[in-house]
């Protein structure tokens, strides 16, 4: 390009957060979260093999309470969106209305999800 | 590489501060991106009290209201101001739109204006749009029939094939989604962007054209068209209410299913 040394416009600072640009970009972070997670817990499997005592007491914690909420959160997060991602790659919920409809429904089904993942997982329900 | 900042060249400055002389209580402060090829300063927001009763209704009016009577050397794009054309493209309150059909009424407090996002300034609110351009020859955006040749009539197309090209050949090449879509910021020399996406839909979906194939082929490409993670940012965009979005998911559905 001939003007190389003019500035570049502001993108980032200026630009207006919309849900649909918001859920995209927290989907790419939850998804390497997630990819991570599956990893550790996998090694922590083959590390200490299936000793039941271990997870018990680290559901027991502050800490490991919080990352199992939280990795609850991040799996129905990332299973919603992602049902999101289907319907639109087979040409569906591309509206306006429509697609933010859905987004707020992903928001909102995940935190639901998510604490009917933990009860289930705690045997309460 | 992505970068996320802007480049010391391009980090904006606070400016000169125009105060209202007429005395109005109707007054709205519009904050306008400025920058000169011919001074070596880093661009800079100036800050213009603008009398709301004295002043048109659209975004547009404010800028030559401002261009008259305040700063004769502000410089924007304009042709048709009435959404037709395509020239005032800028970002108006973080949203890319015609400044032409947005009603600065719509906007409560400040009003922000910078050029259109991620794009070398060339003076002010004008950006150079010189690679989208080029991308969207690449694309061969006219006819390619045979048909013409065999024949001295005009070539017909039913009802329900030039009902397909409805929401697609409305674009006005306006370059909102395009400078909008952070794909295109990190990726704009290789991505082709939802605007030149659109248009290269337009002419594969157009039951006249004959290179279809050779089109789809030409646009599948990881980085010219897969770079589209459905962020919807052009369709939240386009001022002409069209959804590049879409257009770019029925060319990715075209190439699965074919």
């Amino acid at each position: 390009m001939e003007n190389n040394n003019n500035p570049l416009s502001p993108h980032l600072q200026v630009y207006r957060w919309h849900i649909s640009s918001l859920l995209s970009i927290t989907h790419r972070i939850v998804g390497i979260i997630n990819f991570l997670s599956i990893i550790t817990i996998l090694f922590l499997l083959i590390l200490i093999g299936p000793d039941k005592n271990f997870f018990e007491i680290f559901s027991r914690t502050f800490i490991g309470k919080f990352i199992i909420i939280s990795l609850c959160w991040s799996f129905s997060f990332q299973i919603l969106n992602e049902i999101r991602h289907l319907a639109w790659d087979m040409g569906y919920g591309f509206n306006l209305k429509v697609s933010r409809i859905t987004g707020i429904a992903t928001i909102f089904g995940s935190f639901v999800l998510a604490i009917l993942f933990y009860f289930i997982g705690k045997n309460i329900i | 590489m992505v970068q996320f900042s802007l480049p010391q060249n391009s980090k904006i400055l606070k400016g000169k501060y125009y105060k209202d002389k007429s005395g109005s209580t109707n007054i709205k402060k519009v904050n306008v991106y400025r920058w000169s090829p011919s001074s070596k300063e880093n661009p800079r927001i100036d800050t213009f009290e603008i009398n709301i009763k004295e002043c048109g209704p659209k975004v547009l009016d404010i800028l030559f209201k401002i261009k008259n009577e305040i700063d004769p050397s502000l410089t924007f794009r304009r042709s048709c101001a009435h959404g037709v054309c395509g020239s005032c493209a800028m970002n108006v309150d973080g949203v890319n739109t015609l400044s032409c059909i947005k009603s600065h009424s719509d906007i409560k407090g400040d009003l922000n204006i910078y050029p259109l996002p991620h794009l070398k300034v060339v003076k002010d609110l004008v950006g150079d749009l010189s690679t989208l351009y080029k991308q969207y020859e690449s694309v061969e955006p006219w006819l390619k029939t045979t048909a013409g040749e065999k024949t001295s009539v005009e070539i017909q197309q039913s009802q329900e094939d030039r009902a397909k090209l409805d929401g697609y050949y409305e674009c006005i090449l306006c370059a909102c989604c395009s400078t909008s879509c952070p794909s295109y910021w990190w990726n704009g020399e290789k991505y082709l962007g939802p605007a030149v996406l659109l248009q290269a839909y337009r002419w594969i979906t157009d039951s006249r054209d004959e290179e279809r194939k050779a089109r789809l082929k030409k646009v599948a490409d990881e980085l010219k068209l897969y770079r589209c993670h459905t962020i919807m940012n052009c369709t939240n965009s386009c001022p002409k209410g069209l959804n590049p979005a879409k257009a770019i998911a029925s060319i990715k559905k075209m190439l699965a299913t074919s």
